[in-house]
């Protein structure tokens, strides 16, 4: 457990010494729209929209590893920029950087720990009943109602390989910032921003009951699921109403492929291929391989799942992507004991091997 | 012979390039009899089998689908071997996940002299496949 200081800063206070004391050059996390309802990840350029800043507000309008991937995968930026991630964004992030989509450099990394959030569809800025329970839940350290399964069935909620830490749970998200810094980096910035041993406080005993109620909710979600699923009828019912439009692959941090295998050529097919296939089973269902598609996406890229729910949130048809994917991920991770995000030292397991190992899936 | 065993499997059998073949080859040469329904096809390497090939055989029709290559430590091009063990280790832990039958899919060593061994790998794995039935994936029209 990192060692909490208490820094006596609001969030504005403490974005406002980002830019004052630590010197960024910019600042990326959730912003409210000018139109007062909705957020967006925003990378503000100086102090003068701190305001507006709200990196702990609960919706996730796109994974931000996918933001920070774009801002640095060409080149390292010249000047630090601060960016806001979430845990599940942190993790996505590292392993961006192990398959080369993003770098590290010059980014200053503040992650928080996260109560969730909602599906990004059912929260405003002006739904004062959910963000006041949320408010609650977060102080009080237990699951919100109404926020996502997948958030609800997280346990690695807890930042790992930020530079800054903030601890929400068990204080609130409007008491002044409780602040770890895991890195060499971060504890920098401690001694800039004038804080030591002083300063310390505790960690809330919170954030173990909460670690209890998400485990005991992902128990009960990879059950749900795996009934769900049970099976040749199971799984095909419960992808029984997509509809092809592989918005789940685009919302994915770790989907980085620009050419996706299944919306390459290989999946364009001539009439009489069609046929063909029409022809052994006396009927097709258009468009195709929409089960394939799943199965197939999942054998990519299920062993880096980081299960953030953004495919979840973004299913027009309301398919548990998420839930699936974070259960069958799950599953593949266990066999290599591979934890993705957890450690950027660690390659991915597809990209290794040992010579001696998995001799019972040999027949 | 009871009714599951009663059709003929649709098999297919990935072999790699140098051994896989190598040992069907030998097989050839030895004049060894083995199933006739299975369909063999070359790729470069084992560790060129996207499991998306097997899903989309198990999905469009195969009742099961075997992969061979060279031994640990004889492949061609010094790992992909490792790295299909790899990829079949995670597909069928998927398969398992979700409820489907992990037993369609083989993973077995051929080397390129072991034309028996080739032939018994045909032979066990098309009984195998009779005794496990058709592959209810493959028969639906709704994937």
């Amino acid at each position: 457990m990192q060692t909490l200081f208490d820094s006596r800063m609001t969030m504005a206070d403490f974005i406002a010494a980002l830019f004052d004391k630590l010197e960024v050059a910019g600042v990326a996390a959730i912003t409210k729209l000018p139109s007062g309802e909705k957020t967006a990840y925003t990378l503000l350029a100086d102090k003068d929209d701190i305001e507006d800043c709200v990196p702990y507000f609960p919706a996730m309008p796109a994974n931000a590893a996918r933001a920070v991937s774009k801002l640095t995968r060409e080149a390292p930026p010249s000047k630090q920029v601060a960016v806001f991630l979430r845990p599940c964004e942190l993790r996505a992030l590292t392993e961006l950087v192990k398959i080369k989509q993003a770098l590290l450099d010059n980014l200053f990394i503040i992650s928080f720990d996260c109560a969730g959030v909602f599906p990004f569809q059912e929260i405003s800025l002006s739904d004062e009943a959910k963000l006041k329970a949320y408010r609650d839940a977060v102080a009080d350290g237990k699951n919100c109602e109404g926020i996502r399964p997948v958030c609800n069935a997280c346990t690695r909620f807890v930042p790992e390989g930020a530079d800054i830490a903030i601890s929400f749970i068990g204080r609130g998200l409007d008491e002044p910032l409780a602040l770890s810094f895991p890195s060499e980096k971060g504890k920098e910035a401690a001694k800039i921003l004038g804080l030591d041993s002083s300063d310390n406080v505790e960690t809330s005993p919170a954030l173990e009951t909460l670690a209890e109620a998400r485990k005991k909710a992902e128990g009960e979600l990879t059950k749900k699921i795996e009934e769900t699923l049970a099976g040749t009828d199971g799984l095909i019912s419960v992808f029984d109403k997509c509809i092809s439009c592989h918005a789940c692959s685009y919302a994915c941090p770790i989907c980085y492929c620009k050419n996706c295998y299944f919306d390459s050529q290989t999946f364009e097919y001539f009439p009489e291929s069609y046929f063909a296939r029409m022809g052994e089973k006396g009927a097709l269902r258009l468009p195709v391989d929409r089960v394939l598609f799943h199965l197939g996406r999942l054998s990519h890229m299920s062993l880096s799942c980081v299960a953030c729910g953004m495919c979840e949130d973004v299913c027009p048809v309301n398919i548990p992507v998420a839930q699936i994917f974070k259960t069958a991920g799950t599953r593949a991770q266990a066999l290599f004991d591979y934890i993705p995000g957890k450690n950027p030292d660690e390659p991915l397991p597809l990209l290794t091997y040992a010579e001696t190992e998995l001799e019972e899936f040999e027949d | 012979m009871d009714e599951k065993n009663d059709f003929t499997p649709s098999i297919l059998y990935g072999l790699c390039n140098w051994c896989g073949t190598g040992g069907s080859e030998t097989a050839g040469a030895l004049h060894l009899q083995y199933a006739e329904n299975i369909r063999p096809f070359r790729v470069p390497c084992t560790g060129a089998i996207d499991p998306v090939y097997i899903l989309r055989a198990l999905i469009e029709g195969a009742d099961g689908f075997a992969v061979s290559g060279c031994h640990p430590g004889d492949c061609h091009f010094d790992q992909g071997n490792y790295r299909a063990r790899r990829r079949v280790a995670v597909l069928k832990t998927l398969l398992d996940t979700f409820g489907l039958d992990t037993e369609r899919v083989w993973l077995r060593w051929v080397g390129h002299g072991e034309g028996k061994r080739f032939a018994d790998t045909v032979n066990e794995f098309n009984d195998h496949i009779k005794n496990m039935g058709k592959n209810p994936l493959s028969q639906r029209r709704d994937t």
